[in-house]
């Protein structure tokens, strides 16, 4: 991604809240309303998962999203229609955490000049490399009063 | 009517396929989890639509698209991807393709796109 994002562009609203937004409206709640920005300051992520893609080219980026693993498994079992106690398997788990990610980031792509192909999503419990001075932008979210954290960086 | 549905992630595919539902389509539906085995079932099956991912491994859809074109099929396409930008949309209308639905979408989307195709 070459440059950040103009956010003046937008009219006040973060773009990428109105991205995840979408997202999460359609593809996993059904309904509007379920997703805020975080109030006050974020905690933590104890239980961390990272799903990830990056945008190639002349200047390369990454969407990366982090959040507890309770909540990547209850995204999942949105996106599945399943109940409460039903076991979510493995392949799914990261399947459907990756394809989110895909889903933002492949909007992401979309605001910047010059995007590069789109990676498939990665999905881990390690934090991928990132330095403080690459990070572009972040946005603290609530899920149903859960953390999600999207963050844009740039690559070296 | 029996369509392909072609994209790497399961998960997608089963939303994809649930959408189609919502949307009030009574298909008979395969599934592919890249270009190269959607392309393997569009020759084997002959199936009245496909609809296909663009970032896939093995074989994309733009790959697809123009792989099935070479073979001879003349299997309409429609995308259903992440990459909705104006930029990947001439691409995909260059290359053929019936329409470019971006992800995330709503079964008002898929009947918005897909019903004037029907008609």
């Amino acid at each position: 991604m070459s440059t950040a994002i103009d956010m003046s562009l937008f009219g006040g609203a973060d773009p990428i809240f109105t991205i995840a937004d979408e997202v999460f409206s359609a593809m996993i709640d059904g309904e509007p309303g379920l997703l805020s920005e975080w109030f006050g300051e974020a905690p933590a992520i104890a239980d961390p998962m990272y799903a990830w893609v990056d945008v190639d080219g002349v200047a390369p980026g990454r969407v990366l999203l982090s959040t507890e693993r309770e909540t990547a498994l209850q995204i999942t079992r949105a996106l599945l229609e399943m109940g409460p106690d039903e076991v979510v398997g493995d392949a799914d788990f990261v399947d459907a955490l990756g394809e989110v990610a895909n889903v933002v980031g492949g909007n992401v792509k979309a605001l910047v000049p010059d995007p590069g192909a789109l990676t498939l999503p990665q999905v881990t419990h390690e934090r991928p490399p990132t330095s403080p001075e690459n990070l572009l932008h972040e946005l603290a979210l609530a899920w149903r009063g859960r953390l999600l954290v999207i963050s844009l960086w740039s690559l070296p | 009517m029996r369509v392909l549905v072609a994209d790497d992630s399961r998960v997608m595919r089963q939303i994809v396929i649930r959408t189609l539902r919502q949307a009030g389509y009574d298909w008979e539906i395969t599934e592919a989890a890249n270009g190269a085995a959607a392309l393997d079932i569009a020759q084997a099956e002959d199936p009245d639509l496909v609809l296909s991912d663009w970032n896939m491994p093995e074989m994309n859809g733009i790959e697809l698209l123009r792989a099935m074109r070479q073979h001879g099929i003349d299997i309409p396409l429609g995308f259903v991807t992440s990459e909705g930008s104006a930029e990947m949309r001439e691409q995909a209308d260059a290359a053929g393709a019936l329409f470019l639905i971006a992800k995330p979408f709503t079964a008002e989307i898929f009947r918005d796109t897909i019903d004037p195709f029907l008609a």
